[in-house]
């Protein structure tokens, strides 16, 4: 099977292009590419590399990328995928942004914005909701909810250092209070 | 410098954004506030326009806050400098695979990080909601709300409601 820069390249540029709207379709579309047509990998060798995604930091869609990326070959299989999934993205907001700049004073594109940043509110909460049902398993969890939320809308700590304290927060829990099942419980999911 | 600041403010959200596109917008809320390279109203369209573009989300909000910066130039080190953290942390993992997702620590700090980027994104709502919406719009929120609870959607339709809702709006002069 040809895996060169390009057809890597090639292949992830294809999914970048096709994602649209969130990330909730990667999944299915990774699966159509990478699984179906070109059967790089498997698909339980995807759905882990969906579940590792989320456990590093920073964007998932780019995270997939470069974990199949480098299985595929190593650093330069990275750097193609990697650049494939981000170079759509790139350039339609490019393109975007230059021409917003010629109409974004006009009363009726100013209208749009309008109703569009109430529609972002619901997206933002809809996120909220989804990351919720992921992450509040028990009474833990739920108090760091509440920490985090009260510490970033009334005392304006910065997100950085929320996220470091609730990683100490965790190993410390874990350290004095640490249940078997939930390595087995996690591993399983 | 500019171009230098940009890097650093977008490695650090690179690095500790977990959950995905909208993860990140807590820490550019952070910058918008702090910094005053764009508004925080500018922000709510670049998510929007986001949303509705090619791409992961994260992405497109990263090259779009760097591009409202400082040009071109000003994207293209917004959007590497967020991927960066990624493509190092990403590969050191894939050597050691097995350690990682098997390694306790990880784990407590995945179970405790979760909650707090919620947490995060979960203020970022409310402020959005406090400081962005007068009458109409908590009418037009409450009726996506509304067909949100009874039925899932696309992001896109959302948005595509909201921007015909805010046009009809703007020619009745309620959106101010």
């Amino acid at each position: 099977m040809d895996k060169s820069f390009y057809t890597i390249f090639k292949t992830f540029f294809k999914v970048g292009t096709l994602l649209l709207g969130g990330g909730y379709v990667i999944l299915p579309l990774l699966q159509a590419e990478l699984v179906d047509k070109k059967g790089w990998i498997d698909s339980d060798g995807l759905c882990e590399y969906y579940a590792l995604g989320q456990s590093v930091p920073g964007i998932i869609a780019a995270n997939m990328s470069i974990f199949v990326g480098y299985k595929l070959r190593g650093q330069v299989g990275a750097l193609a995928a990697v650049l494939g999934i981000v170079t759509p993205a790139f350039l339609a907001i490019i393109l975007v942004a230059t021409m917003l700049e010629e109409i974004v004073h006009l009363s009726f594109i100013q209208s749009i914005f309008w109703g569009v940043g109430i529609g972002v509110i619901l997206l933002v909460y809809l996120a909220t909701k989804e990351m919720w049902n992921k992450s509040i398993v028990d009474k833990f969890t739920c108090i760091v909810f509440f920490a985090a939320f009260i510490l970033s809308t009334c005392f304006h700590v910065s997100p950085a250092l929320i996220i470091v304290l609730s990683i100490l927060a965790g190993i410390l829990y874990k350290k004095y209070n640490f249940d078997e099942n939930f390595v087995k419980k996690e591993c399983e999911k | 410098m500019i171009y230098l600041n940009l890097f650093i403010q977008f490695f650090h959200i690179g690095l500790f954004s977990f959950g995905g596109g909208y993860a990140t917008l807590p820490f550019l809320y952070h910058i918008a506030e702090n910094q005053q390279w764009y508004t925080v109203k500018q922000l709510t369209d670049m998510i929007a326009i986001s949303s509705i573009t090619p791409g992961p989300v994260g992405v497109n909000v990263a090259t779009f806050a760097g591009f409202m910066t400082s040009g071109i130039l000003g994207s293209l080190v917004a959007t590497t400098s967020v991927i960066l953290p990624s493509y190092i942390l990403v590969i050191i993992i894939s050597k050691f695979l097995e350690q990682f997702e098997t390694n306790k620590n990880v784990r407590a700090a995945i179970y405790a990080l979760k909650p707090a980027g919620c947490g995060l994104l979960a203020a970022v709502a409310v402020d959005m909601f406090v400081n962005n919406v007068n009458l109409p719009g908590m009418i037009l929120l409450a009726i996506l709300f509304f067909i949100s609870v009874k039925q899932k959607h696309d992001p896109l339709f959302y948005l595509a409601v909201s921007a015909i809702v805010g046009l009809f709006a703007g020619f009745l002069h309620l959106t101010v």
